[in-house]
């Protein structure tokens, strides 16, 4: 079990008779165990229905989506998803955020305590485990939702535009600690966003969707050396390029979106 | 970096922070207070508007006589009673209607119908079902207590916040315990502003009851002294009944903000 995700023409339809939509068509994509995948799309492309239906949220209306070869059958704790607005339970502290999928997995409290206490200290967040959400900023809150959901160790992580609502000195702090944790802790990682350069700087591959309906269009692979400091990495010919191959890609659907 | 991330709210200094905020508060009634005091025996006569320290005296005298005490136990009995019978009643169904349609449904009628009616015109009805005492005044505060509870809980359960529920659902939180894991705790704030809601109308409809159909509590204190002409007393019993409700919204509120930490 190493975490890889089959997809294979894979349809989404929201509504019926004249409601009718098709967020996603035919949609082909295979994601290895341990990669880092970007999506980047126009607005309305559908690259977050994909990921809540990778998450078990939503039901499929054609196709297969698969976990280590197994159909998706609802939620499930071999998969974890981090929001943009970081859904942190208001009424628990930090720590106890961190405990909640520990709890239920009901291991022992001594040894949920010493994990939960590893990953909030991994995510910086020391001294803050008795806060609740509400004393936290938008960073911070961000890095809980991390550690709660690295604390009870999915294989595959699914994020939803997670750093969309952070300034950028924030969101570029998270991005780096991101990529360490997905070199330290050898997770699957599928990242929605919309910014093009955070989706280069942080994945192996960036696929680009298509708009209404949603499919893949390309699939651009990324060979960038991440173990340098960000200046080496964003100042390195293979990042332009990249970046601008992704952007050229993308800006080909914004156009057809102003002119049908 | 950590630190400074911290967000601390601003603070805007009040100048009536403090003691001198609480006296600030009270001066409209002291005023009150003071021009009854000139008013009653001059503009008024004393027998009709008694002035506020014959009004003390009469307090002082209801509870030294110990008259005012079976009358104050048999209220506070019925509110309590009324108040925690609405509260359960109303949690359970605000929630269950919020989580199965066929509850929502046969309940919604009821709610919409009894929703715009004062409870205590229900005071005569209660009366001949249920006959002069405890028993009418309990269903007639229940009554009124009900809505707001069942209101407050079912909007919060209906808008839980849906990635809270599905965060919980993949951290492995089944259906059945995602209602005491996540529901319940999300739902607590707006529950305690129904009671909060709902703690004044319990008074309100207690006194109206029991003004009917009672042979003892506050209400019919009121009546009694009322009719016997004694009114330092039926002003006496007002305050004290009003004293009370002022003090349990009070005390209600101190809980919440004591309960609502993470709010």
């Amino acid at each position: 079990m190493d975490g890889s995700i089959g997809i294979s023409n894979l349809e989404k339809v929201y509504g019926e008779g004249t409601e009718r939509t098709k967020a996603i068509d035919d949609l082909s994509f295979d994601i290895d165990g341990g990669e880092f995948v970007s999506v980047v799309g126009p607005s309305g492309c559908g690259k977050s229905t994909l990921l809540y239906i990778i998450a078990g949220f939503l039901d499929i209306t054609d196709g297969t989506v698969s976990v280590d070869g197994t159909p998706i059958d609802g939620p499930g704790t071999d998969r974890g998803v981090v929001f943009q607005d970081y859904a942190l339970f208001p009424w628990r502290t930090v720590k106890e955020n961190v405990l909640y999928g520990l709890e239920e997995a009901g291991v022992p409290d001594e040894e949920a305590d010493a994990t939960a206490q590893r990953f909030i200290d991994m995510m910086d967040l020391s001294g803050f485990e008795n806060k609740y959400p509400k004393e936290l900023s938008g960073g911070m809150k961000q890095r809980v939702a991390l550690a709660r959901t690295l604390a009870y160790d999915p294989k595959i992580l699914l994020m939803d535009e997670p750093f969309g609502a952070l300034d950028q000195p924030l969101r570029e702090t998270l991005q780096d600690q991101l990529i360490d944790i997905w070199g330290d802790l050898d997770k699957t990682v599928v990242f929605i966003t919309h910014d093009v350069e955070e989706a280069v700087y942080l994945s192996e591959r960036v696929m680009i969707m298509t708009r209404h309906p949603g499919t893949k269009k390309t699939v651009t692979e990324v060979d960038l050396d991440r173990s340098g400091p960000r200046e080496d990495i964003v100042t390195s010919d293979e990042f332009t390029r990249k970046k601008n191959e992704v952007w050229r890609s993308l800006r080909e659907e914004t156009k057809s979106e102003v002119q049908p | 970096m950590a630190t400074n991330e911290l967000w601390t709210p601003e603070r805007i200094p009040d100048p009536f922070a403090g003691v001198a905020k609480l006296l600030f508060d009270w001066i409209p009634l002291l005023l009150l207070v003071l021009g009854w005091e000139v008013v009653s025996g001059r503009a008024v006569s004393e027998s009709v508007l008694p002035p506020p320290t014959a009004v003390a005296a009469a307090t002082v005298d209801l509870f030294a006589t110990g008259e005012v005490v079976p009358h104050l136990a048999v209220s506070l009995l019925r509110v309590g009673v009324g108040l925690s019978l609405s509260i359960v009643v109303g949690v359970l169904l605000g929630i269950g209607m919020s989580q199965s349609e066929a509850v929502e449904n046969f309940f919604d009628v009821f709610l919409s119908l009894i929703y715009p009616l004062p409870k205590t015109a229900l005071v005569p009805l209660a009366l001949l079902w249920l006959g002069i005492g405890t028993k009418t005044a309990v269903l007639i505060v229940f009554l009124a207590c009900l809505l707001p509870i069942v209101m407050n809980a079912n909007n919060a359960a209906e808008n839980v916040d849906r990635n809270l529920i599905r965060s919980a659902r993949m951290m492995g939180t089944s259906d059945r315990r995602l209602f005491w894991k996540v529901v319940i705790p999300a739902t607590i704030p707006e529950i305690l502003t129904g009671i909060r809601q709902a703690i004044p109308f319990a008074f309100i409809s207690l006194i109206s009851a029991e003004l009917i159909a009672s042979e003892q509590g506050m209400g019919r204190l009121i009546r009694d002294a009322g009719s016997l002409g004694r009114y330092p007393a039926m002003f006496a019993t007002i305050v004290i009944i009003s004293a009370v409700a002022y003090t349990a919204v009070y005390g209600f509120e101190q809980v919440r903000e004591r309960v609502l930490v993470w709010t």
